[in-house]
């Protein structure tokens, strides 16, 4: 029963990852501009003068054939784990995006990590004190800092802590020939420079984390199971972990793992802002140059990011809530 | 030694104007048994939460558990007498959705005695044992349990300390008879054995005279009627059990079921004086003036101020011979009847018992030989009928089509009691007519009013008999065979229209009749004749079901059935 339960939910999962792939490809094609395009303007970078290799270039990316060709083709590449090769980089696809996974994924999940933590623990504790002075305090704050753009609060944080303060650096990943440090210095030197884009993130999270948290939190005060705890004689401690946070906690998982594809959006900006080497500044970069084939392999992997957060949501979900289980 | 419970003026009052409790008073010894009854939203749910030391903020007066008063006490006092001394179920069974039943039966145990997992887990087993819960369900989700087995969940986790006190609010609700059945008498046999004092909060009626000595009637969050449970159910005195009995069904039951008239009061705007007045057909003006007490009336403590429901009619000693041919004949020979405020008493005998005579006699139009006949309030001279009595009881005859003048109008004989009163102008005559007609499923205006008594049906006759005999506020109906000429149908639609004029007006009705089957649809009580005298008397379910009486067997014997006699 629950063997079968969860075959049918990865089957599902499958099929929308069939789908998006398949969107992957048709979205870049239907933006205005083509990637030939910018080899054959002048003003561009990239101008290629002789119109025989712009020709031969077509034909080398396969951009003359038929759309469903180029689809059958991408959808047999794609299987084989080839992602093409990027027309700007002249390089494949997917060593590209394998130099700058780890970056996102580190800045992603530290501040998915960070704003999920901070929300719930700040939304248990507003919660269960709702309308006392501590909890309209936390909620005026945080809903103020929810209201601040992402790259706003990106410039300013990057302004007063690097620039004003000095205290950490502006950007980049890492110090520039930073490869001989030593194990420890080299973790010290990537965590300080993920310290401030990290920061950035988490606080573009942790309100919704937050608000959500302490409503469920609010919802599960007039319960009758808490009541009856009560009437058990179970401490305040446990009544506010035991009966009402864990109980709060599923909708607000939801709401953790909804945060990364939130936290994925905001990396594009926050990436940007400081110049951090990963897929969101790299996508970003692919945009502006038309390069199809990046573009899709930084949407496939984003994507994927996604659908396993949310297959993620559901088995923990699962594990949560019994009632789910069955 | 301090009584287990003592509850003094215990008054809730959420956001300032829901009033959920307004005073309520009593005690509870140890190991004695307590059924609070009443309609939803009586406020027996929050009395049962000040019990449990989970009462609400907003409570005042006093509520002492072992002497220890737990109203105004901080979490650090009152944490250590929950579930120690007084454990709760509260209504609808909530458990904690993502834990075990296991888990939540062994809890008590491991935070509040601090037992390991190993131990608090094999005492879960043995209470599950205790409550007769399969102990492979301790594994489970409450979720995957059924309603049933996780009231017996419960049960085993409000055992799990050993509470002197348990409250159990609503502990069958929504169960299907058979486990309702089996779980009262489960509570029954644990309370009997662990000798804990029972709180059961129930519009259960029958567990709670099943489960509980005592009883408190709850009515608008206030005590209306307490004392030992079995004289409560079987003789309610305040007007208010008696129509909550009477709206319950039971196996027992043979009379149609009658609702309570009105509904129950808006806790936001409770009547002023007694609670339940609009509701009650008994209310006099002081009624809607002042609160009447809690006060010691017919063994019990009833909350009315005229110590329940009011004494109708007493008739005592009453004897009535006739000389016919020169032979006296005894019609009555010393026949005693009591008739309650709404209440309905059957009397029935063979041809030639006295039941006609008694009727009549009842209805003022006979004058007894001797013997007293009391009418509600000072006694009436019995040889006297004063006209008062007259109107105050009404006589419906056995055959309308001679009771009725055949020159008058149906609109004339429904009004002329009216006339003979005296004080009625045309307009509000007009008025009260049309009402009484449509009360009896009449057409209240039309060429009706103007039939003549030939044009109508019988049924529609006797019914324009009880519309004559209802247009005077009678607070008895006398009604002698009334529907012996009539068909079935007519007699079933005659006998609807009785019950809502009794639900509605609180009428009190004296059947006469020699159909017992249709007398224990209708009655509370039977009286039986014979040649002049009481030969039986007993709530209605015992004399129709089990007559004692060889006049009262003959009678069961006679009453109508389709089985064919067998042999």
């Amino acid at each position: 029963m629950r063997m079968r339960a969860r075959s049918g939910l990865l089957a599902s999962y499958a099929l929308v990852v069939l789908v998006l792939v398949t969107l992957n490809f048709f979205l870049p094609r239907a933006l205005p501009g083509r990637p030939i395009e910018t080899l054959s303007d002048p003003r561009s970078q990239t101008y290629v003068g002789d119109a025989t290799t712009r020709t031969a270039l077509q034909r080398y990316y396969g951009l003359d054939r038929p759309l469903l060709e180029q689809y059958g083709r991408y959808m047999a590449d794609l299987s084989a784990g080839d992602l093409g090769t990027s027309i700007r980089r002249h390089a494949p696809v997917a060593r590209v995006l394998g130099e700058r996974i780890g970056w996102t994924l580190l800045l992603v999940g530290t501040a998915v990590a960070l704003g999920t933590a901070l929300g719930m623990i700040a939304g248990v504790r507003s919660g269960w004190r709702r309308g006392r002075r501590s909890d309209r305090r936390l909620l005026a704050l945080l809903l103020a800092f929810d209201n601040l753009p992402s790259y706003f609060l990106a410039s300013a944080f990057a302004y007063v802590f690097a620039v004003r303060l000095g205290w950490f650096p502006l950007y980049g990943a890492r110090t520039p020939f930073s490869e001989s440090y030593a194990p420890a210095r080299a973790i010290a030197d990537v965590a300080h420079h993920l310290a401030l884009p990290a920061a950035v993130l988490a606080l573009q999270l942790v309100t919704f984390q937050y608000l959500v948290m302490r409503a469920s939190m609010v919802g599960e005060l007039g319960s009758d199971h808490l009541l009856l705890g009560r009437a058990k004689g179970m401490s305040e401690h446990v009544l506010k972990y035991r009966y009402a946070a864990r109980n709060a906690l599923l909708p607000a998982v939801t709401v953790a793992t909804l945060h990364i594809p939130l936290a994925l959006t905001a990396a594009i900006f926050v990436e940007t802002v400081f110049a951090y080497p990963g897929i969101g500044r790299l996508l970003f970069e692919s945009v502006g140059d038309r390069d199809y084939p990046l573009m899709q392999g930084c949407f496939l992997v984003l994507s994927l990011l996604v659908v396993s957060a949310n297959l993620l949501a559901d088995l923990l979900y699962r594990r949560l809530d019994p009632r789910t289980a069955a | 030694m301090a009584a287990l419970l003592e509850v003094a003026d215990l008054r809730v009052r959420f956001d300032g104007d829901v009033e959920a409790l307004r005073g309520v008073s009593f005690s509870l010894q140890r190991g004695q048994t307590l059924a609070i009854v009443g309609e939803s939203g009586a406020g027996k749910s929050t009395l049962a939460h000040c019990l449990a030391a989970i009462a609400p903020p907003q409570a005042a007066g006093s509520v002492r558990l072992l002497g220890r008063e737990l109203l105004g006490a901080g979490e650090d006092e009152l944490r250590p007498l929950r579930w120690e001394k007084v454990a709760i179920a509260l209504q609808g069974v909530p458990l904690n959705p993502v834990a075990t039943v296991g888990a939540q039966v062994a809890e008590p145990l491991r935070e509040r005695r601090r037992m390991d997992r190993t131990r608090s887990w094999a005492r879960a087993h043995e209470l599950a044992a205790e409550v007769l819960l399969d102990t492979d369900l301790l594994e489970r989700y409450p979720h995957e349990l059924s309603g049933g087995e996780r009231r017996r969940a419960t049960l085993a986790m409000v055992l799990a300390l050993d509470p002197e006190l348990v409250v159990l609010d609503e502990p069958t609700a929504g169960l299907d008879p058979a486990t309702r059945g089996e779980l009262t008498g489960q509570i029954g046999e644990l309370a009997a054995a662990r000798g804990f004092g029972l709180v059961l909060v129930s519009h259960d009626l029958p567990a709670a005279a099943q489960l509980a000595a005592h009883c408190i009637v709850l009515y608008a969050g206030a005590a209306i009627e307490a004392g030992a449970t079995r004289s409560i159910l079987t003789t309610p005195a305040h007007p208010y059990t008696a129509a909550l009995v009477g709206a319950y069904p039971l196996m027992s039951t043979t009379k149609d079921l009658h609702p309570i008239r009105g509904a129950p009061p808006d806790p936001r705007a409770i009547p002023a004086g007694c609670a339940f007045w609009p509701r009650c057909t008994q209310a006099e003006a002081i009624c809607s003036e002042q609160r009447p007490p809690l006060a010691p009336a017919r063994e019990r403590l009833v909350a009315c101020h005229f110590g329940g429901l009011k004494r109708l009619l007493a008739a005592d000693g009453l004897h009535k011979s006739f000389r016919r041919a020169g032979r006296t004949v005894r019609a009555l020979d010393g026949v005693s009847l009591h008739v309650a405020h709404g209440e309905s008493v059957g009397v029935v005998g063979p041809s030639g018992s006295g039941k006609t005579t008694l009727a009549r006699i009842l209805a003022g139009q006979l004058e007894p030989d001797a013997g007293e006949l009391h009418l509600d309030g000072p006694p009436a001279q019995a040889r006297r009928p004063a006209r008062a009595l007259r109107a105050r009881v009404q006589l419906v005859m056995q055959d309308p089509w001679d009771a009725l003048s055949p020159r008058m109008r149906v609109a004339e004989i429904v009004r002329e009691p009216l006339d003979v009163a005296g004080g009625w102008d045309e307009r509000r005559a007009a008025a009260a007519v049309a009402e009484v007609l449509e009360a009896v499923a009449l057409a209240p205006s039309g060429p009706f009013l103007d039939a003549r008594v030939h044009e109508l049906s019988g049924g529609q006759l006797q019914r324009v008999a009880l519309a004559r005999a209802l247009i005077a506020r009678p607070a008895l109906l006398v009604a002698d065979e009334p529907t012996s000429m009539l068909d079935a149908s007519e007699q079933a639609r005659l006998l609807v229209v009785l019950r809502e004029r009794q639900i509605e007006m609180g009428l009190a009705l004296v059947l006469v009749s020699h159909d017992l089957a249709l007398v224990r649809k209708v009655t509370d009580r039977i009286v039986v004749l014979d040649a002049g005298r009481v030969v039986e008397e007993g709530s209605t379910p015992h004399v129709s079901g089990a007559p004692r009486s060889d006049t009262g067997r003959r009678l069961a014997r006679a009453a109508p059935t389709f089985d064919t006699p067998a042999g």
